[in-house]
């Protein structure tokens, strides 16, 4: 076993403008490496666990930085905006409280200031099997360490289990997911638009990659429409400390409420699926509803409904229930 | 009593930097010519090497040389090997590789072609003493004082964990008092199992090393708590003499028990220098020092305890397995059994214990080793008696608490004094336990109250070592401090011990510390939370030799007898008007020779001291002496804690509200650094509580958490930004400053306390288990059953 | 370019971890240039008129052999989409679609295997000495099946052995309705079994390729239409087949 902690040397690009980078990513494909804040990046690069070539830094790539609203009332926010400038934003402090709650949550302040919004959003998944270095089928192997008899799998999924169990570790994705935010890519050969609740992957359809993002292609922005603005918003992250952890679980919700009624709602959880979890069933359920205890009791187990435990992670049932409950109590 | 310096803040001389920076570790040394080193070390939990092939690492350019364990001397199982080719658990180091630099060797390190014959391995106790479990190491699996194997029958395997007496053999058991008589006596029994688990001793500064060899004598910049106890032993582990051996480690980042003196990577660069010819450097890296850097001796065990109608305790029977990962420790249990005996003063206590080794990380004293895990568990089932009883959780401590007749160990030995009572007392009044244990179960939405008072014990004070002291012409009085810096500035209270008795000004006193080529003497460990007893003591009774030789130099150029003359402002007089300053002393010193210069030295001076009183005869006025005073007992360090917790039963968080710590460690010598110790102390009891545990795949023997964010210390967010602290400062009659020491039940009263408390919260529910975890409440609150194993260990 | 794929196991030692997935080019590229090749020589050679389809239709297959063999043909394709395209880059969820199908296969082989094993001529199929003459070329009249189909069902029963033996021992180590997976196979056994796995579904994309090609030339299309409506033309018959050997009964 190599003993780690060691960054090999690797060539770094530093385009500073979109073309650039864009061309690089092409030239490179999987080759090539993005590279925001790090904050991800360095510990596979140090363990080795992972060998780009190169880097492709964005981080100087102007038009990819910035926070700015949008013609129909929504904001974009560039991939290299840092977590910070998200949770300190005034627009998103405004509009969309749920996204500047969730940040505020993302790691440590040291991370914030250097990680950014693509960085969070890309980032890769924590299982520790997997970080270890480990050829799981994830690293593109042909087994899973965690989900196994005696696996040490308390952080690991609820849902959408393929093969793997890992999970999202962003704290950004479930808020992005819950206010229908739209992924804008690009690639030398164009640029596209997904929906943020298809961007993000989960293994059965992909166990290789957690987003949709091809080899080629850079995360341009991401662009939050009106629709969600101003609703009732509710975010919570459960973690084991309350500074430099990832999510056992957490949850983001909006609310439409008229009359005493939830009109429309998107309730979409973190650290329990490979991907923003939506809970459908509880967002059907709960319309027409008041936001309430009651109603809250009576629909939390809706959360967890298809929920398949392993061997470590069963608390994260009632906690997905609880998460539920605090939401509609308000 | 009335002192100058003793019980007053100072600037200690390393502060300036730390703050600024300047500071230099280890790993910030360099000197001409430096190599890197990097190791290669063991994928598997236990193997034997059965092949290597470095051709193609070694043909990488800028690669210098490899070190192997057939380069290093040989150590008998299960001791700790330099490097091994029998690495007994992942992360095990087996060969480290030279180059111009880091990267080349870690390159270099990624060519190695290592063949390994994977050998049978286990990361728990009980599933090695089943029948036919695997051994951790090919000499057996359990080790008390030698390597054995040791079988239970499944039945008793299966009865251990499902937490009824135990009925396997034990490795080894001490009592005192009548324990049928005791149980007999008993109104209130109670009967618990109870897991605490391992964790990694997590220093900030990763125990790198450089060394190099100069003229015959190797240089060593090394990270330990000790400073001149180190010495021998590393000089042992290089094959050298002493006095070749100049060992520097002016700071140190952290070591909690893992550094106390010459651990196996200390001597790696100096093995590898002298191989290749070359100054080597090795960084280690925060992932190796989670392999390779100790940690906690984690507990399976079963206790009973009986209590009589009164509330004392009458008979204690405790049982541990210990989990003393894969090479030399073990003695955590005894020392558990030592606490529970102080602590509560039982009539009769059996301990019997099966330290068994893991293919896990190798363990050692972690803060408090033995004593915080037994009052982790304890202390909530002294709760649980009290309830029963119907005492005040309080009134229960205080009815068993230590004074100064307490007896302790299987010895039933005396200590040297103890006021416990003094100690609750003052906390319950400082901490208004009156009032705030009527917040008991208070109920704020999901959020549910509990209140807790932890105790805690360790040994704290040995004797027998020696102080040094001088003074050179300049008037400049060097206290030269053999006490390693381990960030308890102890090194530099302790002295003050010295400029006491010399009614010294201490902007004219220096501190030598932290290199041998300071001249330091002989000290004891710096562990154990027994340095500010010990070497206050030292340097008391060297600063009298000072002060003797002093006078004795006046009356030699005054006249009259040495008796006549007494000290103030740094010189020595007599009632005729006759005095000399200190810095005319010292001249007169060098003039005069002998025992004053350091020319004849005492006879029953350690080796170590001789050798530095050499290095500075004809320097000053030297003033040395081993520490011969009387000590009648053991030294206790108590301390009490009360810490008020809030549980929220919806996300199993838990948040420690207010907390208040009160110190039972006699006069108070250094108050900045005492709430140092009692705050750092909390922050790591929280986390021992609730956060911090090995987590080890079964199946392959991984360790799950390599990293910070996996281990999960505890962070300024997870405690409480104000956190109060006290302490009896009751002078103890063995020591002349009147101080016992306090470093680890400074830790192990908060554990006991949180624990306490998340008792008290959940209408007195027993975890038995260190850490409580959120997924544990969670699980407990849903009423479903915890994920975990049977006493299961290593596991989530 | 690589065979197979090697990997680091748990504990650093390099195991098998699969075929080379380069390979999938290799037999594509040479299925295309065999089918090219055939095209050119089959336009080179400019063989006559094919019999007439009118006449008497003679049996040539039963309805469950057809039904087996559309729905193994089905089941191949399946699996060959939810198992390669992931490979080439094409994702979307393959698993499910992939081992039910694999259980319609080995389903429909074993019965198979049962029919022609006892219900049928076993030796129908069997390379016989007799069938080596074809190989020298010209007209030759052959019995129920040519060398060349036995040669290709010869091909196709071992991949799709190997890849039926291999998926079901595979299928053990994923999840499915029935049982949680153990991870009870060694990484060793693992890299065999993909290995093995992945081989034969190599060979089955290339046989694959050529059955089909084949089945779509002009001058074999009869065949498939056999196989879809179970009869020759006695023209047909008397064209490629020798009476002695195989005399079918006429049907309507």
């Amino acid at each position: 076993m190599t003993s780690y902690d060691v960054m090999p040397a690797t060539e770094l690009y530093q385009p500073v403008n979109i073309e650039d980078a864009t061309a690089l990513a092409a030239r490179l494909g999987r080759k090539g490496w993005l590279l925001g804040g790090g904050q991800d990046t360095y510990g596979w690069l140090k363990d080795r666990a992972k060998r780009p070539d190169a880097f492709i830094d964005l981080t100087g790539i102007d038009v990819l930085k910035g926070i700015r609203s949008l013609p129909d009332g929504g904001v974009e926010i560039g991939s290299m905006t840092t977590i910070t400038e998200v949770a300190q934003n005034p627009l998103i402090n405004e509009k969309f409280t749920l996204l500047s709650a969730a940040a505020k949550t993302v790691a440590s302040p040291q991370i914030r200031n250097m990680g950014t919004l693509g960085g969070n959003l890309c980032q890769d998944t924590r299982c520790w099997y997997y970080r270890r270095g480990l050829n799981c089928y994830r690293a593109g192997g042909n087994i899973c360490y965690a989900d196994s008899p005696e696996g040490m799998n308390r952080e690991h999924a609820l849902f959408g289990a393929s093969r793997c169990v890992a999970v999202t570790p962003s704290d950004t994705a479930p808020a992005l997911v819950a206010l229908e935010a739209t992924m804008l890519i690009t690639s030398a050969s164009g640029s596209r638009q997904v929906a943020a609740e298809d961007f993000f992957v989960g293994p059965a359809t992909d166990i290789l990659n957690m987003t949709a993002l091809q080899a080629d292609e850079i995360l341009v922005s991401v662009r939050i429409p009106r629709k969600w603005a101003d609703a009732t918003f509710y975010h919570e992250k459960v973690a084991d400390r309350n500074v430099w952890d990832f999510a056992l679980v957490s949850l983001c919700a909006a609310f439409k409420e008229d009359a005493g009624q939830i009109t429309d709602a998107r309730l979409v959880a973190g650290g329990v699926d490979c991907v923003p979890h939506r809970l459908r069933e509880v967002e059907q359920a709960i319309i027409g509803q008041p936001r309430n205890e009651t109603t809250g009791e009576a629909v939390k187990v809706r959360a967890t409904s298809a929920a398949t435990t392993l061997n470590y992670n069963q608390f994260k049932v009632p906690l997905m229930q609880n998460l539920v409950l605090r939401a509609l109590r308000g | 009593m009335s002192y100058l310096h003793i019980g007053k803040n100072f600037t200690p001389p390393d502060i300036h930097g730390k703050v600024t920076g300047k500071a230099r570790y280890a790993e910030d040394f360099r000197v001409e010519g430096m190599v890197y080193a990097r190791l290669y070390t063991s994928p598997m939990p236990h193997a034997r090497v059965i092949s290597m092939d470095l051709t193609e690492a070694l043909a990488i350019d800028g690669v210098i040389g490899v070190l192997t364990a057939d380069d290093v001397p040989e150590v008998k199982a299960p001791g700790s090997p330099v490097l091994t080719n029998e690495p007994v658990y992942v992360g095990d180091p087996i060969l480290a590789i030279a180059a111009i630099d880091e990267q080349t060797a870690e390159n270099a390190i990624a060519k190695v072609r290592v063949t390994l014959e994977p050998l049978p391995f286990s990361v728990s106790p009980t599933h090695t003493l089943r029948p036919g479990g695997p051994a951790a190491r090919l000499e057996g699996n359990v080790y008390s004082g030698e390597m054995r194997t040791l079988e239970w029958k499944q039945d008793d395997v299966d009865r251990f964990l499902s937490g009824r007496e135990p009925t396997g053999p034990a490795a080894s058991e001490w009592q005192f008092g009548d324990l049928e008589a005791g149980f007999d006596n008993a109104s209130v029994v109670i009967e618990e199992s109870f897991v605490t688990s391992g964790y990694a001793h997590t220093c900030m500064e990763p125990r790198s090393v450089m060394s190099y060899w100069q003229n015959g004598k190797c240089h060593v910049y090394g990270s330990t708590q000790s400073q001149s106890f180190v010495v021998p032993f590393l000089a042992r582990m290089l094959g050298i003499e002493p006095q070749n051996l100049v060992y520097v480690s002016e700071y140190c980042g952290g070591g909690f028990g893992s550094k106390i003196a010459a651990y196996p990577v200390l001597a790696l660069p100096g093995h590898l220098s002298k191989k290749i010819g070359r100054p080597v450097m090795l960084r280690i890296t925060r992932e190796e020092e989670y392999y390779i850097g100790s940690a906690r001796v984690g507990f399976q065990g079963w206790i009973k305890a009986g209590f009589k109608p009164d509330g004392k305790l009458s008979a204690v029977d405790l049982y541990i397995v210990q989990d003393l990962g894969s090479r030399q420790a073990g003695g955590d249990a005894s020392s558990a059994g030592g606490a529970v005996s102080i602590l509560y003063q039982p009539e009769a206590l059996r301990l019997r214990d099966v330290p068994v080794l893991t293919n896990t990380t190798p363990r050692g004293p972690q803060r408090g080793p033995g004593q915080n895990q037994i009052a982790a568990v304890f202390e909530p089932m002294l709760d649980k008696a009290a309830r029963e009883l119907g005492i005040d959780r309080l009134e229960i401590r205080r009815i068993n608490a230590p004074d100064s007749s307490a007896k302790l160990n299987a010895d039933q030995g005396p200590v040297t004094s103890a006021y416990m009572v003094e100690a609750l007392d003052k906390g319950a009044d400082l901490w208004n336990w009156a009032q705030k244990k009527g917040h008991s179960r208070r109920r704020n939405g999901s959020k549910v109250t509990g209140v807790g008072i932890g105790q805690a014990y360790h040994d704290a004070g040995v004797n027998g070592y020696d102080g040094l002291v001088r003074i050179t012409p300049d008037g400049i009085i060097h206290l030269h401090s053999g006490v390693g810096n381990l960030g308890t500035y102890s090194y530099a209270a302790t002295t003050r011990a010295a400029a006491e008795v010399l009614k010294a000004d201490w902007a004219h006193c220096v501190v030598e510390h932290g290199t041998t080529e300071a001249h330091l003497p002989w000290s004891s460990y710096q562990a154990g939370s027994n340095t500010i007893f010990t070497h206050t003591r030292a340097n008391h009774v060297a600063a009298l030799d000072l002060l003797d030789k002093m006078k004795a130099i006046a009356a030699q150029v005054h006249g009259g007898s040495a008796d006549d003359y007494d000290i103030a402002d740094e010189r020595v007089f007599n009632a005729k008007g006759n005095s000399m300053s200190y810095a005319e002393v010292a001249q007169k010193a060098i003039e005069l020779g002998g025992v004053y210069s350091g020319e004849v030295v005492a006879e029953n001076l350690n080796g170590i001291t001789k050798l530095a009183i050499a290095g500075l005869k004809g320097s000053g006025l030297i003033g040395a002496a081993k520490d011969e005073l009387p000590k009648r007992g053991t030294a206790p360090g108590l301390a009490v804690a009360f810490a008020e917790i809030e549980i929220d039963l919806e996300t199993g968080k838990l948040e420690v509200l207010d907390y208040l710590a009160v110190a039972e460690c006699g006069t108070v010598v250094h108050p900045q650094g005492l709430a140092g110790q009692l705050r750092g102390g909390a922050v790591w009891g929280f986390g021992m509580a609730s956060l911090e545990h090995h987590v080890y795949d079964p199946q392959n023997g991984l360790p799950a958490n390599v990293g910070f964010y996996q281990t999960k210390p505890p962070t300024y967010l997870d405690v409480p930004s104000n956190m109060d602290w006290a302490a009896t400062d009751i002078a103890d009659p063995d020591n002349p400053v009147g101080a016992r020491g306090i470093g680890e039940p400074a830790m192990g009263c908060a554990t006991a306390a949180v624990m306490c408390a998340i008792s008290d919260a959940l209408d007195g529910h027993l975890f038995n288990r260190t850490p409580v975890t959120p997924d544990m409440i969670l699980n407990h609150v849903a009423g479903l059953p915890q994920s975990f194993s049977a006493l299961g260990i290593n596991e989530f | 370019m690589d065979l197979v794929r090697v990997r680091d196991d748990v504990w650093g030692r390099e195991v098998l971890a699969g075929v080379s997935w380069d390979l999938l080019w290799l037999v594509l590229t040479a299925a295309f240039a065999i089918i090219i090749a055939h095209l050119l020589l089959m336009a080179v050679l400019n063989r006559k008129a094919r019999p007439s389809a009118a006449g008497k239709k003679l049996a040539r297959h039963a309805g469950v052999d057809r039904a087996f063999h559309w729905i193994t043909a089905i089941a191949t394709i399946v699996l060959l989409v939810t198992g390669v395209f992931p490979i080439i880059g094409i994702n979307f969820p393959w698993l499910t679609p992939h081992w039910i199908a694999g259980l319609v296969l080995t389903v429909a082989v074993g019965l198979h295997v049962v029919r022609s094993l006892f219900f049928q001529d076993p030796l129908a199929m069997w390379i016989a000495p007799s069938d080596l003459k074809e190989l020298a070329g010209g007209d030759v009249k052959t019995a129920k099946y040519s060398l060349a189909q036995k040669g290709m069902h010869l091909g196709m029963a071992v991949v799709v052995l190997v890849v039926i033996v291999t998926g079901l021992v595979l299928f053990l180590a994923i999840d499915t309705p029935w049982w949680n997976r153990t991870n009870s196979i060694d990484e060793a056994t693992l890299g065999w079994l993909f290995l093995l796995h992945g081989a034969s579904t190599l060979g089955l994309v290339g046989l694959t390729a050529l059955h089909i090609y084949f089945g779509l030339r002009p001058e074999k299309l009869f065949y498939t239409r056999s196989m879809i409506k179970g009869w020759i033309s006695e023209h047909e018959h008397a064209a490629h087949h020798d009476a002695a050997r195989w005399s079918p009964e006429e049907t309507r």
